[in-house]
């Protein structure tokens, strides 16, 4: 081997071993801060996933919304088939009402409540979050096409 | 008439493509033919996509809904300014708009001067074969002129939250910065192609690619900007995929226009920054196109026809193929070997460089990742934005570290010892103003620390390198784009670092006549009231912020409520004072008697948006000197 080529090479070799462990790094990091997304269905078939933080999608099912205080709500989410009861402290999105879709982000406890910090806000009256309509057809209930 | 103005339009699309074939030619030399020069062709290539520009906007204003992309996208009763910023907020005027200035770049480089006539013809030649690609893509597949049927009486509207007068300017300035890139990606394959990527190469790409960077990084700003005021959620950047759509080409760029500089300098890194400025056009592409594709959820999304985003994908992978493989076939010959020291401004740069492609790196694993398990495992989620924040914050801390000591060290080895003689009183300084604010703000986090610190090293380094007297004691400016740029990245960053850390919100739901407190100012809710718009009907809310009794300010939070498209959105209220902003969102009424109202303190805005401007305004200074003065001492 010449010289030119063995410096080459142990480089090559020196920066795929910085590169990789690098990698390794942003994919651990990565792993550790990534948030699920779960409809009511598959999240209580998941019961191993109680005291994580995620994000939970359906329908508010119709007289399910009461406030405790001013910003203490109570509220659970379908998906036609079974639904998870949620609470709330915060400010509702303009657009939050029973049978429309919506996106919450919080933990699921132990006794199976979702305990929700934030409720993601969307503008549109009739936009439907994918994942809540991906959800709904799963359970067969999406009425659109 | 609306079938004169389609035949017209659609001849026109007809016309570019075929002046485009034309030019395109000209990548094979052949003396033989008898050709149109480059300049005659590149007008029939501007005249023919500026006008079906101008008719469309025309409809838009005269409101022809006989026309569906006007019907889809507008309403009589808009206001005139939305009518005209309604023309690209959608797919079809989106792309035409993105052409025309693909066709601006093209024709603006096909007039300038000094450039040798065989290059100018083949960087027109590679130019024009985009132009052929897109405008087939237009004409074919997303075609602004269709005609309906029907005779519909009004249009349906233009989505409310892109009724703003900031996003009439962030989608013509963001193109142009990314459209900016597809010339200097012309430049490179010409270069490649003509086997001269040389000191000459750089000077002659470098107005471009400085002007592409200042567009881009004003464009992501105003969208920023606008994200603060118009989403009222009181933050700046979330890390939303459509986000890092547009950041990753930027820091591909960030790296790129420093490569070009030590090229016209010194001549090294040719294969480099060739491969850089095809990764910036790509990224580009990908930024446009994920964007507006549908896969990724967003206000930027306008359709979701999977025809489109295969079009795109398929280009984007041939750019790819065809680029790469011209770059092994040619890259050994465009290399020359040159030294640099190890301790140098080169080596500085160099580092910079593989810490912008980690950064780089990192940005595009945490947006695709979620992409790539809903295609691959059917299951959804979201990164938080925890990993961009832990992740990139070592990083940034080597990064300012290098972009403070390289521009200190010279092209050849220096010595390290002397420099940091040089430099006490700098170092001195800044470590004492750290304390100061670490003491006073009990601020402990090492990694903030750290941040503060190198961030005030880079602004006083910046600041001083610029004001230079020479023998005369006159003053002169060396570098004053660099200077300025670097400064402006320092003072971004110890903004951005001490909003997070001393942001506060507060939450209440208010009555009329309530008092509400937020640190020692005091918010009395006066009144509220209806107010009927020309496209809406909002609730305004009336606050008097009170210090120590005294009437400071008064705060009229607001919610709309659009008709064309129903929309309900929130209006911030914003305080924009020099050291912090105080900002205030209302909700809609969850009973009759009581509003929700969200206040926050949001430390150093006006300093983040200076940093901003002062990064835009380098850029643009860098652009525009016409030889390299990075200086050499």
């Amino acid at each position: 081997m010449t010289s030119l080529v063995k410096s080459r090479l142990i480089k090559f070799l020196l920066s795929l071993i910085i590169v990789s462990i690098a990698v390794l790094i942003i994919i651990f990091n990565l792993r550790e801060n990534i948030i699920y997304f779960y409809g009511p269905t598959e999240l209580l078939k998941n019961s191993d996933k109680q005291g994580q933080i995620m994000r939970l999608g359906g329908l508010v099912s119709v007289d399910s919304f009461q406030n405790e205080t001013d910003s203490i709500f109570y509220f659970s989410i379908t998906d036609g088939d079974n639904k998870i009861d949620v609470k709330y402290e915060g400010i509702l999105p303009n657009l939050f009402a029973e049978d429309k879709g919506v996106v919450v982000e919080g933990i699921y406890m132990n006794d199976g409540r979702f305990i929700a910090n934030k409720v993601l806000a969307k503008h549109d009256e009739n936009y439907m979050p994918p994942e809540v309509i991906e959800t709904l057809k799963k359970s067969g209930k999406w009425q659109g096409e | 008439m609306s079938l004169y103005i389609f035949y017209i339009s659609n001849f026109l699309l007809l016309l570019c493509l075929t002046a485009s074939l034309m030019q395109s030619s000209k990548i094979i030399n052949n003396k033989i033919l008898t050709r149109p020069r480059v300049i005659v062709l590149a007008y029939v290539q501007l005249i023919s996509i500026l006008l079906p520009f101008l008719i469309l906007i025309y409809l838009f204003l005269i409101s022809d809904f006989n026309f569906d992309l006007v019907y889809f996208n507008s309403h009589s009763e808009k206001p005139l300014i939305y009518k005209f910023s309604g023309v690209w907020g959608n797919h079809e005027g989106s792309m035409l708009l993105w052409i025309l200035i693909l066709v601006l770049f093209n024709f603006l480089f096909a007039l300038s001067r000094r450039i040798s006539e065989r290059f100018k013809e083949i960087t027109v030649a590679i130019q024009s074969i985009m132009i052929f690609g897109f405008v087939a893509f237009l004409f074919f597949l997303s075609n602004p002129f269709e005609l309906n049927q029907n005779n519909f009486f009004d249009g349906i509207g233009l989505n409310p939250i892109l009724q703003d007068p900031l996003l009439a300017i962030h989608p013509p300035v963001l193109y142009v910065g990314y459209v900016g890139f597809s010339l200097v990606f012309s430049l490179a394959i010409a270069g490649l192609i003509t086997k001269k990527v040389d000191q000459q190469w750089a000077s002659i790409v470098k107005p471009w690619v400085f002007s592409a960077w200042a567009f881009l990084t004003a464009g992501i700003a105003l969208g920023s900007f606008w994200a603060y005021y118009e989403l009222g959620w009181g933050g700046y950047w979330f890390w939303d995929p459509v986000e890092n759509a547009s950041l990753m080409p930027w820091i591909a760029a960030t790296a790129l226009i420093h490569c070009v500089l030590i090229l016209q300098k010194r001549n090294v890194m040719q294969s480099w920054t060739i491969i850089l400025a095809i990764l910036t056009f790509s990224l580009s592409l990908v930024g446009t196109f994920l964007v507006r594709s549908g896969i990724l959820n967003s206000v930027h999304t306008f359709a979701s026809d999977p025809g489109r985003g295969l079009f795109i994908l398929l280009f984007i992978f041939l750019i790819l193929v065809f680029s790469f493989s011209l770059f092994a076939y040619n890259s050994e010959k465009i290399n020359k070997i040159s030294s640099m020291g190890l301790i140098s401004r080169g080596t500085g740069i160099q580092v910079n460089n593989w810490l912008l492609i980690t950064i780089l790196t990192i940005v595009f694993l945490g947006t695709m990742y979620p992409l790539a398990t809903d295609l691959l495992l059917n299951k959804s989620l979201t990164v938080g934005p925890k990993y961009y924040s832990t992740t990139i914050a070592p990083i940034i801390i080597l990064f300012l570290f290098f972009m403070f000591i390289s521009p200190r060290l010279g092209w050849t080895d220096t010595k390290l010892y002397k420099l940091i003689i040089q430099l006490r009183y700098l170092i001195i300084t800044s470590l004492t103003i750290t304390l100061i604010i670490s003491l006073y703000f009990e601020l402990f986090n090492l990694t903030e620390i750290l941040i503060i610190f190198f961030s005030l090293l880079l602004i006083i380094s910046s600041m001083t390198a610029s004001i230079n007297f020479n023998k005369q004691n006159i003053l002169v400016r060396t570098n004053l784009g660099q200077n300025l740029a670097h400064a402006g990245f320092g003072i971004l960053m110890m903004a951005v670092v001490s909003n997070a850390v001393y942001s506060e919100e507060r939450i209440y739901n208010a009555k009329v006549g309530d008092n509400l407190q937020l640190q020692k100012y005091i918010f009395s809710f006066e009144k509220i009231e209806q107010v009927d718009e020309s496209n809406y009907n909002s609730l305004k809310a009336y606050f008097h912020m009170k210090k120590d009794g005294k009437l400071i300010d008064i705060f009229t939070p607001e919610i709309r409520f659009y008709s064309n498209p129903p929309t309900i959105t929130s209006e911030a209220s914003i305080l924009h004072k020099f050291f912090s902003d105080i900002y205030l969102v209302m909700n809609v009424p969850q009973d009759q008697q009581s509003i929700s109202i969200r206040m926050h303190i949001k430390p150093f805005m006006t300093i983040l948006w200076l940093g901003t401007l002062m990064i835009i305004i380098g850029g643009i200074i860098s652009a525009s000197m016409r030889i390299g003065q990075f200086n050499e001492k």
